[in-house]
């Protein structure tokens, strides 16, 4: 049937993809690979599915499936979402200390024409030389 | 009552010790003469330009003050928390909130101030004072932000989130909001709750511009501050 070389294919280019980044523990790789190993069983011989359904509670083993499948998305998006609000408060932090070390270092050095040129193409003043407190 | 006459009682070298944290987003057609009132009562300024797109932080500059710059837009409470973490370096004693867009009134600063002799944290309250230029619609938006805000924070308030606001430097750790956007009013409120900071709330005037109706909050951003609220939380 089709829909098994398509669902094998993905599987393989997951586990492809695993592969290819494997800088994580051994245990994380096998543990990738054999939830991809009982994803193709699941493939092959969907038959055996249904047993494992009829045991837990659950007419198909096709709905079983489907079941896990969306609480493991679920897990998944929340784990991320979870991520994303840390990774907020990172880059806040990191924003926060740019902003005020950058107004610390201006008391030093003021930026003289901050207006009439962008900051960024001000030339460094040269090494050695002590800063001459510009106007301000 | 120290309120009274407290404005001639307080010497213009003790304001330097009270920072005005104003965090500004693309405010450039009215910062400077926000910053510049504020400046002029001789109190100490800290703006903090929140990765704006116009020329805000110039226009800042140009009324004399300090301006810190986030190199990207974060929000409101993540701008107000980098001037009070600047300020705390600069060692205020008190810290004061307030907007850019101009709709509080610098004299309400003193009166803040003076309340905070016997408290920690001082709020202005808009329905204790008085507000000019908001249409009923806000009115009513306001009163239910107050009920909602006082069932969720636990203190009895008569106003949500006005953006002035005085506290003591030292419940400042207390005080810190970790919420970026605008969620960092009702957050405030409940660390004071439950830290036990002792807060009091002061009559202010606030007055709607054109401009700060513009900028203001409308009732579709409630939802989004409410998801930030809970699910955002640290």
């Amino acid at each position: 049937m089709i829909i098994r070389i398509l669902l094998l294919l993905g599987l393989a280019a997951i586990g492809w993809f695993i592969f290819l980044r494997r800088n994580r523990l051994p245990f994380h790789l096998v543990t990738m690979f054999a939830m991809l190993a009982a994803g193709a069983v699941a493939v092959v011989i969907p038959q055996e599915t249904d047993r494992i359904a009829q045991f837990v509670g659950v007419g198909r083993g096709a709905d079983l499936i489907v079941y896990l499948a969306i609480v493991a998305v679920l897990f998944v998006l929340v784990h991320y979402f979870a991520k994303f609000v840390e990774l907020e408060h990172k880059v806040t932090q990191l924003t926060r200390e740019l902003a005020i070390l950058r107004a610390e270092v201006e008391r030093v050095v003021p930026p003289a024409t901050a207006a009439a040129e962008p900051r960024a193409t001000r030339p460094a003043p040269p090494p050695g030389e002590p800063d001459e407190p510009r106007a301000s | 009552m120290p309120a009274r006459g407290y404005n001639d009682a307080v010497m213009h070298s003790d304001r330097h010790d009270t920072w005005v944290v104003i965090a500004a987003y693309n405010e450039g057609a009215v910062i400077h003469d926000v910053v510049a009132g504020v400046k002029r009562a001789g109190w100490s300024v800290i703006v903090v330009d929140d990765g704006s797109g116009d020329d805000t932080a110039v226009h800042a500059r140009a009324a004399g003050v300090t301006v810190v710059r986030h190199a990207i837009n974060l929000g409101q409470g993540a701008a107000l928390q980098t001037g009070i973490d600047f300020a705390l370096r600069r060692g205020a004693h008190h810290i004061v909130t307030f907007d850019a867009d101009g709709q509080h009134a610098v004299d309400d600063i003193p009166v803040l101030i003076a309340a905070l002799a016997d408290a920690d944290l001082a709020l202005g309250s808009r329905f204790l004072g008085s507000v000019e230029g908001a249409s009923r619609q806000r009115m009513m938006l306001l009163r239910t932000a107050v009920l909602m805000s006082n069932r969720m924070s636990g203190l009895k308030l008569t106003d949500a989130h006005c953006g002035l606001r005085a506290f003591r430097a030292t419940v400042a750790p207390r005080l810190r909001m970790t919420q970026n956007r605008m969620a960092h009013a009702s957050e405030l409120l409940r660390k004071t709750k439950t830290s036990g900071v002792r807060v009091v709330e002061v009559p202010c005037t606030v007055r709607y511009t054109e401009h700060s109706k513009r900028k203001g909050q409308g009732g579709f951003q409630a939802v989004r501050i409410l998801f930030d609220y809970f699910f955002r939380a640290s």
